[in-house]
């Protein structure tokens, strides 16, 4: 600090650059206005960057201009801004697998059946459409609204119109197109939400006295709201009550009106209520979608127009395969999530209120007699059985041992006899 | 005017004409900077399209956490080491060019590039991301990995320094100092030519 000087010399020269927070700024500003010293250095300071500025250069004649526009141009058109410079991405492939001339004619045979088979898998990813198999959803399966006599692939099902739906709702945030349009349509109209997506799971435990029309409403209450059953088990043993619980899915915007119409079936002894905000997963989700799409992209267009050793051919292919697997992944990753955040799901318990009653009626003396004679009947039946049972499988070993023991015993037996009389 | 941040999610969205703003916006200051720290222009001229085709590769991992500018430069600031690191390994220098192009006399040049070469290196090139680049004190602690303290005095010693090397009478003895070895040079070939 200079001496007696309230501000560093150092603070002065970053009030000059415009570097000073606005309390320092100030102090330094009035400062400066009543110290010669400070403004003297002040002067020095700026006349250190007036000399350098006498420092200017220009471009040479727009050379430089028109090599950078023409290496632009070029990069543009090999691709848009996504793809590696001068193909340099062989080379990471080139050193995973060093050498692949020993497989020879295997590989030669393998290459011409994936080359073959790529443009047809290509042309078919285009022309399927996006989401085909959502409208064949689980919820198919077990929705109560499968009686009305319609096929599930030739309906929509309320749960793939729900899914629809929503995304329809969410806007699409497509690149400009005046300038650049991306090769892959599919990165253009990926979705994006422009509010939260929550998963919603609730539970709810109640205790009827009329179990029957409790679990008949259930059903009807899931139907009313266009969800589907996605598990349903009845349990209850003799001198005990039942137990119903069901993991219903209802439409996330409809989950309270259906709780609320669950908890009017009884004595509500206990409930629940969770929220998993996934925006950002599912915003992650969808962008590592979009850049495994663009490679696939790039990958498959490398493929088709650029001939090159075998071993870069079979190095892209296995490149392209594993990039599928992953888009398959993230896309069944993507269409779950889709479906958890459309619909709710909602753990119900329905436990009846069981109330045990006495036996206090004796039965009567001809349900008695015809019980015993029908059990003496049982006991002889079942004695003849054993007896039966017993000789049939005791029978041939005792005619094998008859068999081989008696001569030797009438042999012995003789032997006696005659001893005695002699 | 659309900030550098916003034209550079354009240009990650697609948009061709984003790309031509920041173009046009920063191949002069980024040309400036390689010529001001090279030998070769041509080699600056490289340095710069590489910088350019490096935003073009790299546009899908641009992320808005910092400014551009940094984000540009910081670019710049790795090609230039490695262009220097292969100058050395080259044996060849990689200094600024002792007459550079100028729109004002060479001779002011000079004698700025003089000053500026006898500063120690760190301070030399805070002073020129200050002076030329017009990055902020933040923006250079980000680039260099530096605390903005410890840029903010030593941009204060590159200061004063340069301002005692830019004294009339420094100056003197520096040219006094550059005929004085051409003289030298110059009487050195003589003797050689004559033997």
């Amino acid at each position: 600090m200079i001496k007696n000087h309230p501000i560093e010399p150092e603070e002065v020269m970053a009030y000059l650059d415009g570097e000073l927070s606005p309390e320092r700024a100030a102090a330094a500003g009035a400062h400066l206005e009543d110290c010669a010293e400070c403004q003297g250095l002040g002067a020095e300071l700026r006349g250190v960057s007036q000399n350098l500025k006498q420092w200017n250069l220009a471009l040479p004649n727009g050379r430089i201009a028109d090599k950078l526009t023409a290496a632009r141009d070029t990069h543009w058109d090999e691709g848009q801004a996504t793809t590696t410079a001068k193909f340099n991405w062989l080379n990471p492939l080139r050193l995973r697998f060093p050498s692949l001339a020993w497989i020879g004619i295997a590989a030669t045979i393998l290459t011409i059946i994936v080359i073959s088979s790529t443009p047809n898998r290509t042309l078919f990813q285009q022309a399927a459409p996006q989401r085909a198999d959502l409208r064949v959803a689980p919820g198919d399966i077990t929705a109560f609204g499968q009686g009305d006599g319609r096929a599930p692939a030739q309906s929509a099902s309320p749960n793939a119109k729900a899914i629809d739906r929503l995304e329809r709702s969410i806007q699409l945030n497509q690149p400009p197109a005046e300038h650049f349009t991306p090769r892959n349509s599919d990165s253009a109209a990926m979705p994006l939400p422009t509010g939260p997506m929550i998963i919603r799971t609730a539970g709810v435990t109640i205790i009827t006295k009329d179990f029957d029309p409790a679990r008949a409403r259930v059903e009807g209450i899931v139907r009313q709201h266009h969800g589907y059953v996605g598990e349903l088990n009845v349990t209850g043993a003799t001198g005990s009550g039942r137990t119903l619980q069901a993991t219903l899915r209802i439409p996330a915007n409809e989950l309270d009106a259906a709780l609320n119409e669950i908890k009017k079936l009884g004595r509500v002894e206990g409930e629940s209520q969770n929220g998993q905000d996934v925006t950002s997963q599912y915003v992650d989700l969808q962008a590592r979608l979009t850049n495994a799409r663009n490679t696939e992209q790039r990958l498959t267009d490398l493929l088709r127009e650029r001939t090159g050793k075998l071993s870069d051919v079979l190095a892209v292919e296995t490149e392209l395969s594993r990039v599928r697997g992953e888009i398959e992944q993230m896309e069944a990753e993507r269409k779950t999530m889709l479906n958890q955040v459309t619909f709710a799901t909602l753990n119900a318990t329905v436990t009846e209120d069981y109330q045990a009653q006495l036996q206090v009626v004796p039965p009567s003396t001809s349900t008695r007699l015809v019980n015993a004679a029908i059990d003496g009947y049982r006991s002889m039946v079942d004695g003849l059985l054993s007896v039966t049972l017993f000789l049939l499988s005791a029978v041939p070993s005792l005619l094998l041992w008859g068999a081989i023991l008696f001569f030797p015993a009438r042999f012995a037996w003789k032997k006696l006899r005659r001893s005695i009389t002699a | 005017m659309i900030s550098d941040e916003a034209l550079m999610l354009e240009f990650q969205g697609g948009s061709r004409a984003a790309f031509e703003e920041l173009f046009a916006r920063y191949r002069e200051p980024l040309y400036g900077f390689f010529r001001r720290r090279l030998n070769r222009p041509e080699r600056a001229e490289d340095l710069t399209q590489e910088t350019f085709l490096a935003i073009l590769h790299a546009v899908n991992h641009y992320e808005p956490r910092a400014l551009f500018r940094t984000y540009l430069y910081g670019i710049a600031l790795k090609l230039l080491a490695a262009e220097r690191r292969k100058g050395r390994r080259d044996g060849q220098g990689v200094g600024s060019d002792p007459e550079p192009t100028t729109q004002d006399s060479p001779d002011a040049a000079l004698w700025i590039r003089q000053a500026l070469a006898r500063l120690e290196e760190p301070e030399r090139e805070i002073l020129m991301l200050r002076e030329y680049e017009q990055l902020s004190y933040v923006e250079i602690a980000e680039l260099l990995h530096l605390p903005v303290n410890t840029v903010r005095s030593r941009l204060f010693r590159a200061r004063m320094a340069l301002k005692n090397y830019l004294d009339p009478q420094e100056e003197t003895h520096s040219v006094m100092a550059t005929r004085a070895t051409e003289s030298v040079a110059a009487l050195g070939t003589e003797e050689e030519a004559q033997q």
